[in-house]
């Protein structure tokens, strides 16, 4: 069995490999991946369009952005997207949503070994963090005057904790050996404390995080599952919401998001990183995604083949909360 | 002048502040994400916070400000506006690099044909008390933008963090009225020295770094540039950076209303919202995200420039750290000056 | 605390009289007069500039001032319905109080044109700011300030023409020469028929001590642009009004920058010379 750091090797040579038979051949325009970003712990989306070029392509344990969400500026192009397992969910549900033709992308599946949480990483140490490196299933920390080894396993994403499907689902090639799937039948920690919480509580607990909001929706940008032209809170006719910082306007964005994303959210955390006041938001789409599961029996992107459940009409489909 | 505030006297002196005035200061909103806010209770400040992540200009330039309230009585509209400030301020442990910025938004909103009262009200009745930064990050530049982790431009009172105390220098007008203040004693020499050698560790931290110099006039060659196109490529036009730069300006005036009343209101805005420039006639200026990157890099580093002979950049590396694609703008710096070779 | 003028409150005016310009009824002027006689006599303006009208609860929008500074005792704006501001305003009734913040922008540039010809080329609803400029020049007081007027002015349709009867006294006077015309004319439609760059090329004036001021759609522009270069007109001496979405007016909010300049107030009025230097963000 490889640990961490092998595999990650591993796989890095092979998307380069792949990369560049896929831009040799012509097969592909351009490549979406990631490169080496210029601070430790992080990892940049890179564009690579030539055979050479595709050296730039790494792999590690900082690969966390979901490339999907670049899909919709592309259109245009023959892409060949790097994914995770979640990414390749998004992938799945935007296909439904017909978002680009059949054969316009080539999905390279990277079976993912859950990435590590930056932040949680960097509030375990007082400096700042000057130099990374990963060994073995170690992840050695640097800074200024100290130095430490974490175990990656206990400095994971809350989503990559409870994710399931690692290995992406109808990926035109694998760039590893598939990871299991996660016998993880525990749901998101947060979320059973969550659900001990009466309605009361949980709509503190909710202000509070959104309290701190400050309408930038970088987790609008970030989420491959929002492309709309025209976003509801940008629409002045009728205008639903203002713009401001009234705690009401705030609350009904972030519902209003999060229900945008039922039956469509593949559980990626790319709103949550992207948030730049730390704001906790996947319980929300977790607790969506769940009664998704329960209500309909569906995952996002698991099946390629099952509609979207709030597209879709079924003689089935629950009927008791019509009174 | 130079004093020193003991802190065990801290929160007394916070009282003392509060007594008088409506204090500003860092509070940390939850674990990783801080903001400058008005102070209601002295135990909320937290000086240890490196930098907020919402910039000090807001103290003056609030994300989202009333104008001014209406009230409409049959046909005839009466209006009261907000602008007067009712009591003076104190910002309180400010970095250098925001309080730069400030000198930078004075350019925009004093003017010589318009004055923005809004925001110059809240300036002139602002004390300011910045503090140094003793531990720079590997991600700040201010030295490569005239500025530096213990310059004292724009400070009414200045802190150094000594850990038992802090030095505080008394640098204006404004800062010698704060003389009499009953918390204040006299530092000893070796603290002196001691305050002078932390900045001396801290300017070595932050060396010149990135090569701003003729950025402008590289700039006026680039405007069509196919680098444009490759720059942005992985900007997702979340806005991040726009909403957390200190320097930047750009608001949105919309009315809010009930039947009969309601407000105009001002809140930040930010040149990457795709609807930004759109015209009601459906012609958009700047379509995609490449012109709309080009707008924000150009007014930084080239129109700014042009009209106020400074970069409107203070180096304060809070786009890179929050960008959630990895944008780092000194890169982007150094390729600009390369002509757009990446 | 020195109290500081605001320029971000409106001055209260109250609509005088309203009315329809067009055929397709999307376009009407408004007239507006101050509620304040000493707001009145304070407000100094420039053929060229804008004010930015208020409808408390809808917003703000900006419009060119249609009438002329020698039209004493009101302010006229010629209002598009497009969005919701703007429909707002085509509701107004007569007695109704809104709100004026201006005069803003540079305005056309008065001085260059004494002692000079000016050629004026406006086409659809762009005109509003041309007819300030025109009724200016032609006022007695005025009227020697600048050599000979010549207006190629243009629309769709005969409907969609502004300021019928303006037109139609200008037409009979013998010092200004008028040219109107229409893309697609109707049955009663008894003058000009043809696009404005070729009613332009057929009128051909001279660029000789000639200045050009130009306001129209972009499709028109860019067809017209051609023909005042065969004419030779070099850019100093060709002037446009620009249209960018702007919100405070007074170069603050960072919105209608182009370049470095801003339409609101550097602008709306530019020259060719200027627009050549700036990038292409309009």
């Amino acid at each position: 069995m490889l640990n961490t750091e092998e595999r990650s090797k591993a796989i890095q040579a092979k998307i380069r490999e792949k990369a560049k038979e896929l831009l040799s051949s012509k097969k592909v325009d351009l490549i979406i991946g990631f490169g080496e970003g210029t601070l430790p712990l992080r990892t940049t989306p890179i564009f690579v369009r030539t055979p050479e070029e595709a050296d730039r392509l790494i792999w590690n344990s900082f690969c966390e952005n979901n490339l999907a969400t670049y899909l919709h500026k592309l259109s245009q192009f023959k892409i060949g997207l790097v994914v995770k397992g979640c990414d390749a969910r998004s992938v799945v549900a935007l296909s439904h949503e017909k978002r680009f033709k059949p054969d316009q992308l080539f999905l390279i599946g990277v079976p993912c070994q859950r990435m590590v949480d930056r932040r949680r990483v960097e509030k375990a140490f007082e400096g700042e963090i000057l130099h990374v490196s990963e060994q073995g299933d170690e992840i050695i920390v640097e800074g200024e005057d100290f130095e430490k080894t974490l175990k990656r396993e206990d400095f994971l994403y809350p989503c990559c904790q409870v994710c399931i499907h690692r290995t992406p689902l109808k990926a035109d090639v694998l760039v590893g050996d598939p990871v299991e799937e996660s016998s993880l039948v525990k749901v998101h920690a947060d979320m059973e404390e969550f659900e001990k919480k009466s309605p009361e509580e949980r709509w503190r607990y909710f202000e509070k995080e959104v309290g701190r909001c400050i309408r930038c929706y970088a987790c609008r940008e970030a989420c491959p599952m929002c492309y709309c032209t025209e976003c509801f809170v940008d629409s002045s006719n009728p205008k639903w919401i203002d713009k401001g910082l009234s705690p009401s306007d705030i609350d009904f964005y972030h519902i209003v998001r999060a229900y945008h994303q039922s039956g469509r959210c593949s559980g990626c955390g790319a709103c949550e990183r992207a948030c730049p006041m730390e704001i906790r938001l996947t319980y929300l789409t977790q607790k969506l995604n769940q009664d998704a599961k329960e209500l309909f029996g569906f995952e996002t992107g698991a099946d390629p083949d099952a509609p979207p459940p709030l597209s879709t009409y079924d003689t089935d489909d629950r009927q008791e909360f019509i009174k | 002048m130079k004093l020193k505030l003991a802190k065990k006297n801290f929160i007394p002196f916070l009282q003392s502040l509060m007594d008088e005035y409506d204090l500003f200061a860092p509070v940390r909103l939850a674990e990783g994400a801080s903001a400058y806010k008005k102070i209601d209770q002295p135990e909320e400040v937290d000086l240890s916070i490196r930098n907020p992540q919402k910039p000090a200009k807001e103290i003056f330039f609030p994300q989202s400000e009333i104008m001014f309230r209406y009230e409409k009585a049959g046909k005839e509209n009466r209006i009261t506006s907000t602008e007067e400030v009712k009591r003076n301020r104190v910002l309180l442990g400010a970095r250098p690099c925001d309080i730069q910025a400030f000198a930078l938004i004075d350019q925009v909103f004093a003017g010589k044909d318009y004055t923005d009262v809004y925001y110059l009200n809240k300036r002139k009745a602002t004390t300011v008390i910045g503090m140094g930064c003793d531990g720079p990050l590997s991600t700040c530049f201010c030295s490569s933008l005239n500025g530096g982790p213990f310059q004292r431009e724009g400070s009414d009172l200045f802190l150094t963090d000594l850990g038992e105390s802090y030095l505080v220098e008394l640098l204006t007008e404004k800062g010698m009225a704060f003389q009499k203040n009953k918390f204040f004693e006299k530092p000893t020499d070796k603290e002196l020295a001691f305050a002078k050698a932390i900045e001396e560790k801290s300017a070595v931290k932050v060396k010149v770094s990135v090569p701003v110099d003729g950025i402008e006039k590289r700039l006026d060659e680039m405007v069509e540039s196919p680098y444009w196109v490759r720059v942005q490529e992985k900007c997702l036009g979340c806005r991040v950076c726009t909403y957390l730069c200190p320097t930047c300006h750009c608001f949105d005036i919309v009315d809010e209303a009930l039947t009969k009343k309601g407000r105009r209101v001002r809140n930040w805005d930010s040149c990457l919202s795709s609807l930004y420039s759109q015209e009601t006639s459906g012609h958009n200026p700047r379509p995609t995200n490449r012109e709309r990157t080009r707008q924000r890099l150009m007014h930084k580093f080239n129109y700014f420039p042009k009209n106020f002979d400074r970069i409107a950049c203070v180096g304060c590396g809070r786009c890179i750290i929050y960008c959630p694609a990895h944008f780092d703008i000194r890169q982007t710096i150094k390729e600009i000056q390369k002509g757009g070779d990446t | 605390m020195s109290h500081m003028k605001n320029p971000y409150l409106p001055i209260p005016a109250v609509v005088k009289s309203a009315l329809v310009e067009t055929s397709d009824r999307m376009l009407r002027t408004l007239e507006l007069r101050f509620l304040n006689e000493e707001d009145a006599q304070t407000f100094g303006f420039v053929p060229g500039q804008f004010c930015e009208l208020s409808l408390f609860g809808k917003g703000e929008a900006p419009f060119g001032i249609a009438s002329s500074p020698t039209e004493k005792g009101s302010l006229k704006f010629t209002i598009n319905k497009a969005g919701v501001v703007t429909t707002a305003l085509h509701h107004l009734e007569e007695g109704t109080e809104v709100g004026i913040r201006g005069p803003l922008g540079n305005g056309y540039p008065m001085d260059l044109f004494k002692g000079k010809n000016v050629l004026v080329i406006g086409g659809g609803f762009a005109f509003t700011t041309l007819r300030s400029l025109i009724a200016y020049f032609l006022h007695p007081e005025n009227r020697n300030k600048v050599k000979d007027i010549t207006v190629v002015y243009g629309a769709r349709t005969p409907g969609l023409l502004l300021y019928k009867q303006e037109l139609a006294g200008w037409e009979k006077r013998s010092d200004i020469k008028l040219v109107v015309t229409v893309d697609q004319g109707d049955k009663d439609w008894k003058g000009k028929v043809g696009l404005v760059p070729n009613v332009l090329e057929e009128t051909a004036p001279s660029s000789e001590n000639t200045y050009a001021v130009i306001c129209g759609p972009p499709v028109m522009i860019k067809f017209t642009f051609p023909k005042l270069m065969a004419l030779r007109f070099p850019n100093e001496r060709i002037y446009t009004s620009l249209e960018k979405r702007m919100k405070c007016g007074i170069g603050k909010c960072g919105r209608c920058n182009i370049g470095h300049l801003y339409v609101c107030k550097d602008g709306p009025v530019f020259s060719y010379a200027q627009l050549e230097k700036l990038p292409k963000d309009y």
